[in-house]
């Protein structure tokens, strides 16, 4: 036999066996397509209908390279922001590469593995819908309505589904997208929270990284110290901050309960107020009568719930609607932009300055905020009568336009002092507003108006700065001689104690009212003012002090540093930098 | 069939013939199965020490001494491999395991702990890690792995049996650790350590099929018969008659099942 006789055989074979092979393997593929279309998993992009920059500076994952936000660059993330803004931040671990498991479909072997290493997890889950999702009878509703949203069959819902990127053969750490695949109602409703604007829980980490402190903090080496914004903030990609991991229980998070490890503290005492308040203190009293199992749009007032939660009054959107928007009724929001509806005498008056990502003035009575005016009075009068709920709403109004009257009061004293360039020390003797360096190169005019920009840029940060919310830095250090004492004393008053006065009417808590409130407020006005005497007696004493009679100069700390001192408006001396945006500079 | 009688029987030819068509047929099958299968499995197919290190170390430790990364997020702890002590074996005590149990326990994993079953590797791969966990401990080059114990006919569980195993258990203090009930809280129970004085547990019967060494009275029966290396469970087959090793088996296991029947009656 010749080798061309033998090649042909061999050909021959080889072609034989390969189609045999590959006539297999096609009607294996045919058999599966007749049976069903392979299920593809979709998902919601969470930050659906934001800017396009949203994205590539909050979404897009980075690993622990660079921060979020505007500043992303001037940051560092802290490693535990994989855990708190995965979506962003997390990175695989590297000691053992999950891969093979991934790629083999092995999901049975997670718990053999995890069982022994995070049993609380695993057992958790055991516990949760996720492993059983016919557990009651209405959970096994529920499930039948995302079975059929979907269309797949649910028998249980593993590590895989959620831990495992099929795509890229590695885990992930889940986020609301993740979850968004069964429970696309509930994503779309939270991302609802945007239209309503700042605060709320899907645009809540730009509190922290569209400040520029943040970053500011981590220059000078105290990032590590900003765990607990992260912690919270953390909620504006995630599910689990109140349906905790693994048992992400719906009943759980109708507990005001969920809600208190962030919505507690000196700036919003949310917790102590409801949980002090008449409301609260009934549910720890009679709490095991209250039913949680039931979905807020079934719960029968009086006979599942005897006091509203959390989750009653915020989460409801009127005609007895609930959903996992909690701010659409909200109408002072945080308690700290200023209403429209008051005069100001301060540079209050200009708030905010021409910019464009903090939010405006709050018009009390707009159409708007008179439509939520009617769902809050429409949920209290599930107990009380309207009557009582109207006036109870004109009481807190009564008391903020109080409070930012006082507000207006300590904040004219501090615009003087800067204006007659008093303030001690100086701007020109103290470290840059934080970032102040790079504001104007990374916000654009169109951000934050001209005005500020212009501040900015001409004055390279040493720019002096009080008040809400830009202010806010005052609550602590930022380098040295940056804020001095009097503008500390400022933002305790109107970042704390102006805010747990709200909190105590709004949550009907009348010591939080009146002795968190309104009386610590007054006292923060006092140190103000006999703050304000102290400087301008020291200057004036200082002034004294200078060799010559009578032809005394005055002695300017800001000039003697070479700054530019605050601007003058027709010879009326101006605070806030801001409101020079009709100056020419 | 013309064709071969052509040939006159098998001449040479016709056996060349069926040589290279045997042949071809073979390159044929195997080339063909070397492309298709490249489209079927992605990734690398590791072995031996490769394998070890990407799948075994992070817990065992690339030294083979138990101090992988994760060691301290496991309990129990990872073997210690340098020891050339092993729990789960089919042999008698103090030997050290067959390649046959190496491998079994290797694929079905050790209930109860991180140790998940590598079923997910094919047997060849499985077999190379077993020169790896060898090169560990000097206790191979010095001493063989003696035979599997041969193991007779299995008791039937009955209440005379089960009753008989009842007083083994006292017998043989088997409470002490394990417990009157067979919980795991007997006296000695809270001081336990193995070899490596790392506190160990004695098992709870009440937990039902998460045994070790797996939960079939074969399994259960090995246990009793090998003792566990470098635990404080001995081997009972110098000590008890294999009757009464089986009556041990259906007691341990009727202390499972009654926590059930009790959740049942309430």
């Amino acid at each position: 036999m010749n080798y061309a006789k033998k090649l042909m055989l061999f050909l021959t074979m080889a072609l034989l066996v390969i189609a045999i092979q590959f006539s297999g393997s096609v009607r294996a593929h045919e058999e599966k397509a007749a049976e069903k279309e392979p299920y593809v998993a979709k998902t919601m992009d969470i930050y659906e209908g934001f800017p396009d920059w949203y994205s590539p500076v909050f979404k897009d994952n980075v690993g622990l390279s660079e921060g979020a936000g505007l500043f992303k660059d001037y940051y560092k993330p802290l490693k535990m922001q994989m855990y708190m803004s995965p979506m962003r931040h997390y990175v695989q671990m590297d000691i053992l590469d999950h891969s093979l498991f991934i790629e083999k479909g092995r999901r049975d072997l997670c718990i053999r593995c995890h069982d022994g290493i995070n049993t609380g997890a695993v057992d958790d889950w055991k516990g949760s819908a996720h492993f059983n999702p016919r557990k009651t009878d209405l959970i096994a509703r529920k499930t039948k309505i995302i079975e059929e949203s979907i269309g797949r069959e649910i028998i249980n819902v593993d590590c895989f589904d959620c831990h495992a990127d099929t795509v890229k053969n590695e885990i992930r750490m889940p986020n609301a997208e993740v979850c968004s695949e069964c429970h696309e109602r509930q994503v779309r409703q939270f991302n609802s929270e945007k239209n309503h604007g700042r605060p709320n829980h899907i645009q809540a980490m730009e509190a922290n990284v569209l400040v520029p402190w943040y970053a500011e903090a981590d220059r000078r080496g105290w990032g590590a110290g900003q765990g607990g914004c992260d912690m919270c903030h953390g909620i504006s990609t995630k599910c689990d901050p109140c349906h905790t991991r693994h048992s992400f229980s719906a009943a759980e998070a109708r507990q005001p309960k969920a809600c208190m490890t962030c919505h507690m503290g000196p700036d919003h005492p949310d917790s102590e107020s409801y949980g002090e308040s008449k409301h609260g203190i009934i549910l720890e009293m009679e709490g095991e009568e209250y039913n949680f199992d039931k979905p807020l749009a079934h719960v029968q007032v009086g006979e599942d719930y005897r006091t509203p939660t959390c989750q009653f009054c915020h989460m409801y959107q009127g005609g007895g609607r609930f959903t996992h928007n909690f701010v659409s009724k909200g109408i002072w929001r945080m308690g700290t932009v200023p209403p429209s509806n008051i005069e100001y005498e301060s540079s209050l008056k200009d708030y905010p300055y021409g910019i464009n990502i903090i939010a405006p003035k709050i018009d009390l009575y707009s159409d708007e905020n008179l439509d939520k005016r009617d769902k809050w009075i429409e949920v209290c009068s599930n107990c009380h009568s309207p009557r009582f709920a109207t006036t109870w709403l004109e009481q807190l109004d009564q008391y903020m336009f109080q409070a930012f009257k006082i507000t207006d009061s300590a904040q004219l004293i501090i615009d003087k002092l800067i204006a007659d360039d008093i303030l001690y020390p100086s701007v020109g003797e103290r470290d840059i507003y934080p970032l102040g360096d790079k504001i104007a190169e990374l916000l654009p005019a169109s951000l934050i108006g001209d005005g500020v920009y212009n501040a900015f840029k001409q004055l390279g940060g040493k720019v002096p700065v009080v008040g809400p919310i830009l202010g806010v830095y005052a609550m602590f250090y930022q380098g040295e001689n940056n804020p001095s004492l009097i503008e500390t004393e400022y933002a305790k008053m109107w970042f704390w104690y102006k805010l747990q006065g709200y909190k105590g009417y709004a949550h009907a808590q009348q010591d939080v009212m009146w002795w968190w409130g309104q009386a610590p407020m007054l006292m923060q006005l006092g140190k103000i003012q006999s703050e304000n005497m102290r400087l301008r007696r020291e200057h004036a004493l200082e002034q004294g002090l200078e060799p010559g009679l009578g032809g005394a100069q005055p002695v300017s700390h800001s000039k003697s540093e070479g700054h530019k001192s605050a601007p003058t408006k027709s010879g009326i001396p101006v605070g806030n930098v801001w409101e020079v945006d009709e100056l020419d500079y | 069939m013309a064709y071969l009688n052509g040939k006159k029987g098998i001449s040479g030819k016709s056996n060349m013939f069926w040589k290279s068509f045997l042949f071809s047929a073979i390159v044929a099958v195997f080339v063909s199965m070397l492309c298709l299968g490249n489209f079927a499995s992605a990734g690398d197919r590791l072995e031996g020490k490769d394998l070890y290190n990407k799948y075994c170390a992070p817990c065992h430790g690339e030294e083979g001494d138990g101090y992988g990364p994760l060691y301290g997020a496991l309990y129990p702890k990872p073997r210690d491999f340098t020891k050339g002590q092993y729990k789960i074996r089919t042999n008698a005590t103090g030997s050290l395991p067959t390649d046959a149990d190496l491998i079994h326990v290797i694929s079905v994993g050790v209930h109860g702990t991180s140790m998940m079953p590598w079923d997910i590797l094919d047997i060849d791969q499985i077999k190379s890690l077993l020169p790896v966990l060898k090169s560990f401990s000097e206790a191979w080059q010095f001493r063989k792995p003696e035979a599997s114990v041969v193991v007779g006919n299995e008791l039937r569980a009955t209440q005379k049996t089960i009753a008989r195993g009842r007083e083994l258990y006292q017998q043989k203090e088997c409470f002490k650790c394990h417990g009157e009930t067979g919980n795991g809280d007997g006296p000695s129970s809270y001081d336990l350590e193995d070899e490596w004085e790392i506190p160990i547990l004695p098992y709870d019967f009440t937990r039902g099929d998460k045994f070790k060494g797996g939960a079939t009275n074969k399994d259960i029966y090995m246990r009793f018969t090998t003792g566990m290396n470098g635990t404080p469970m001995p081997s009972f087959a110098n000590e008890l008659s294999d009757e009464d090793r089986w009556c041990m088996v259906h007691f341990v296991k009727s202390l499972g099942e009654k926590k059930t029947t009790k959740e049942h009656a309430e």
